[in-house]
């Protein structure tokens, strides 16, 4: 394993570790600029990195942990710029280089990577080409050269075929794939300093240690010190060795990772520490008792659906669901759990009839929800509510939050105006809004905020049913503790049953009853949640289970 | 395959449909080519009726679109009563010449507005960018025809180049180069109107791409990555931002063959447009269907053609699996 780096900064390294600390910012002061109104993102806040060393950055969103991330690679966006303070690397300010200067010290000296590298690679451009493109950036080499220099980069992340990769477009590869390939780039000029914002925020659990454990292995092999920004503890522990945690702006606390997550002087840290609900709490708890009922809200049959070859090109087929049946008794929770791809959101798809089964039946309070007529089904569909994980794309941003409330009740012409207007603001109390926030768009909310609306939204028409498909993923842990809190409220008060669909076991099992494990369009294995989590029997369920990230 | 065979087919429907609704309103409007003639009191009435079953326009509109149709399988495309010709050769020649003309004009406004609308863009409201909108601005807002009638003045004035026409009335003992010189010089002036009323247009429609690419999470990371601003913008951007531009691109093929018509008019070229101008007028039925015909054929073949592109241009589509 040899990087090229030119003899600069060979010796710019030798004088810099001689001196100091690689990174070195002091006295950070970062302003957002909108409409001539300044609001401060970072505050007076001063830290080190030493060379090979990993510091995590810990906080909830908004608390201006990107924003340091990218103030120390200048790319801040346009309405955001650096008040005061210094930022030094190797003896050298950041701040005062010059654009083209600046663009030779990113992707080669220090380099990082992304929250969702889906959107974070360009979607025309293949792969392999797109690492090539960062070390012709700064090598003048050939793109010959530079291309196979790409190709063993990505095997050095541990890409069992590169060369499929290398010609393969983002949109060909899974979640932790993209991510690889974003980790190659970022380390195809041998930085010093890795940048990692929110590494395996939007990826499952497997995939997620799978990304940190190649993280500690490159830090290890290479000694290039990282800066590992995350709101979750878990993640922190398994790739930093020194924390510092962050809110509003300002560093509340820092220290070595084991003293400050256990024992966090500060309140806010502990709030974040202590957030991630433990799954073996839940497994020694008694079995909640289920509340029963004659008739299951819900009866699905022999369910099988195929996504079959489009009709003129020649595509694989993908068996989604077969032969699945379950129940799902009124006024219960039950988790649909599984990898991307098991099958979960065809099965809530074929649920709502957006997709026809190829075979098996639907029962809705008794009655067979597939051989309904359509305008019968409409009426059903009221009782059936779906929300969806990225509530920014699944709300309208043109509708003020009021409107996205009471659409449904517009939809459907329920009551006057004035009434349906009163019932949304009342609706948005409900969930934990305030009634004065009514005329902002849903963009205008934070993630957590925007999820409590689109609850809001699904409780107008009064369901029995709640699909929450992947509801909470993406959120950061403690809002996604708020967003289950609320759940368990609105159950008991409204008596709602729910469907709860996600890839991640950990935070479901404090509100769920049973726990239906899918692989592969089967379901592998059911169960109560206490009991699934105290002896998982399938090992896909086992894997599940076992691949929490434990602090 | 089957796709292909589908579009097709959707084809073949859609320009049947367009024949019997450009026949019917043709029919719903009253008078005929003959019409005029029955107000010369010199001639009969009888005479009249008399050259209108001859000509066919007596028959009901079944009988005379299947007359028609038989004789577009000959590849007639009917008979023009004005040219007393049959209207496929005319319609051809004609076409020919707007093809040149708008053909040209559409690759150089292209040729010209790629560069401006990315330079535009690069730095927004910045003073390329603001030299640009201006320009554009003051062509969106100047009519095609003051354009036409601006430049037409202008040749007049200094003879820099012909006032209208296609070629010389010499041009037939030219030899080939001297007959291309002489060609270019008689379509420089409406290809230069036609230019200016393509260009604002794209412009703003590259520009406006171009900036959506830009915002795109994807230019973040690779600026973050230290890639160069050039690849930056015509590496990463602008592949990103020409899923748009290809579909205009199609759609401005389609209007390949009616897009000049008023320039030809104004500056005597030869094309389809002084043609249709007079068979509406004259109520040369034939001439009217045929030249809508034309300009449906390219309406879908310049809209197969744009997705093909689409197709090329962009791997999600293409690898889609």
């Amino acid at each position: 394993m040899t990087y090229v780096g030119t003899a600069a900064s060979e010796t710019a390294w030798t004088r810099a570790a001689a001196n100091g600390p690689l990174l070195e910012v002091r006295r950070l002061t970062v302003d957002y600029t909108a409409h001539q109104a300044a609001t401060r993102a970072v505050s007076d806040i001063s830290f080190d990195i030493a060379a090979g060393e990993a510091l995590g950055v810990m906080g909830k969103s908004g608390c201006g942990k990107t924003t340091t991330a990218l103030a120390i690679l200048g790319v801040l966006p346009n309405t955001a710029s650096v008040h005061a303070g210094s930022i030094r690397f190797r003896g050298r300010d950041l701040l005062s280089l010059g654009e083209s200067e600046l663009r030779k010290v990113r992707g080669s000296e220090i380099s990082m990577i992304f929250q969702e590298p889906a959107i974070m690679l360009s979607p025309v451009k293949r792969a392999g080409d797109q690492v090539a493109e960062v070390i012709r950036a700064h090598s003048g080499k050939s793109w010959r050269d530079c291309r196979r220099e790409a190709l063993s980069r990505l095997a050095e992340v541990r890409f069992d075929c590169a060369a499929r990769v290398y010609a393969a477009y983002p949109h060909q590869l899974s979640g932790g794939q993209q991510q690889r390939v974003a980790i190659a780039q970022a380390l195809a000029c041998g930085p010093a300093l890795l940048i990692a914002d929110e590494p395996t925020a939007s990826l499952d659990l497997a995939t997620q240690l799978e990304i940190l454990d190649l993280l500690q292995d490159l830090r290890e092999r290479l000694g290039i010190a990282l800066l590992v920004i995350s709101h979750d503890s878990g993640v922190l522990a398994r790739v930093a060795t020194r924390v510092i945690v962050m809110e509003r702006g300002t560093i509340v606390e820092e220290g070595e990772i084991e003293r400050v997550f256990n024992q966090p002087r500060n309140a806010y840290t502990r709030s974040l520490v202590t957030v991630r609900p433990s799954l073996r709490a839940v497994a020694d708890n008694e079995p909640r008792p289920q509340p029963r009922l004659e008739e299951p809200l819900v009866k699905v049959r022999g369910l099988s659906k195929r996504y079959g070859p489009r009709r003129w090109r020649k595509t694989f087929s993908v068996q989604a669901l077969t032969n699945v049946s379950l129940e799902i008794p009124a006024g219960s929770t039950v988790a649909l759990i599984g990898e991307s791809g098991a099958g979960k959101s065809t099965l809530a798809w074929c649920l709502l009839r957006l997709e026809p089964p190829d075979a098996g039946e639907i029962y809705f309070a008794g009655r067979d929800l597939l051989k309904m007529p359509r305008q019968e089904f409409a009426a059903i569909r009221r009782k059936i509510q779906l929300i969806f994980q990225d509530s920014a794309q699944a709300l309208n941003p043109l509708f003020s939050a009021v409107e996205v409330v009471s659409e449904p009740l517009d939809i459907q012409r329920l009551g006057a105006k004035a009434e349906r207007r009163a019932r949304a603001l009342d609706l948005m109390e409900q969930v934990g809004l305030r009634a004065a926030w009514a005329d902002r768009s849903p963009l205008e909310f934070s993630g957590g905020e925007r999820q409590r609306l689109a609850i809001a939204r699904a409780l107008t028409l009064e369901p029995d049913l709640l699909i929450l498909d992947e509801a909470l993923t993406g959120l950061d842990l403690p809002i996604q503790a708020e967003i289950l809190d609320l759940l368990g409220e609105l159950r008991a008060a409204r008596r709602l049953t729910y469907l709860y669909i996600s890839h991640d076991l950990n935070l479901i099992a404090q509100l769920a009853d049973e726990v239906i494990v899918m692989h592969e369009g089967r379901i592998v294995e059911r169960a109560g949640t206490g009991e699934l989590l105290r002896c998982p029997r399938h090992p896909h369920t086992q894997a599940l289970v076992g691949a929490r990230v434990e602090i | 395959m089957r796709f292909i065979m589908m579009r097709v087919l959707h084809s073949v429907a859609l320009l049947a449909g367009v024949s019997l609704l450009t026949f019917l309103f043709l029919r719903l409007a009253p008078g005929d080519f003959f019409a005029d003639l029955r107000l010369n009191p010199q001639v009969s009435a009888q005479t009249v009726a008399a050259l209108r079953a001859s000509a066919g326009l007596d028959r009901s509109l079944p009988l005379m679109y299947a007359r028609w149709l038989k004789s577009v399988a000959k590849g007639n495309l009917g008979f023009s009563l004005a040219y007393n010709a049959p209207v496929a050769p005319l319609l051809w020649g004609r076409a020919r010449n707007t093809l040149l003309l708008t053909g040209v004009a559409t690759l150089l406004a292209w040729l010209i507005a790629m560069p401006a609308g990315v330079a535009s863009a690069a730095r927004r409201f910045g003073i390329a960018d603001r030299l640009i909108g201006g320009g554009t601005s003051l062509l969106l807002a100047t009519p095609e025809l003051l354009l036409a009638l601006g430049l037409l003045a202008l040749a007049v004035r200094t003879g820099w180049f012909p006032s209208g026409g296609m070629v010389s009335v010499a041009v037939a003992g030219l030899s080939l180069p001297a007959k291309i010189k002489d060609i270019a010089l008689h379509a420089a002036l409406p290809v230069t109107a036609l230019v200016g009323g393509m260009v604002p247009v794209l412009v703003r429609h590259v520009r406006a791409s171009m900036l959506e690419a830009l915002q795109a999470p994807a230019i973040r990371a690779a600026r973050a990555h230290g890639i160069t601003r050039r690849r930056l913008l015509f590496g990463y951007a602008f592949p990103a931002a020409a899923n748009p531009l290809v579909s205009l691109f199609g759609l401005s093929v389609a209007t390949l063959l009616s897009g000049s018509l008023l320039v030809e008019v104004v500056m005597s070229w030869p094309g389809m447009g002084p043609l249709l101008l007079e068979a509406i007028l004259s109520r040369d039925l034939y001439v009217v269907i045929g030249a809508v015909m034309f300009s449906t054929v390219f309406v879908v073949m310049g809209n197969l053609a744009g997705d093909a592109l689409l197709y090329a241009v962009d791997p999600r589509i293409r690898t889609r699996s």
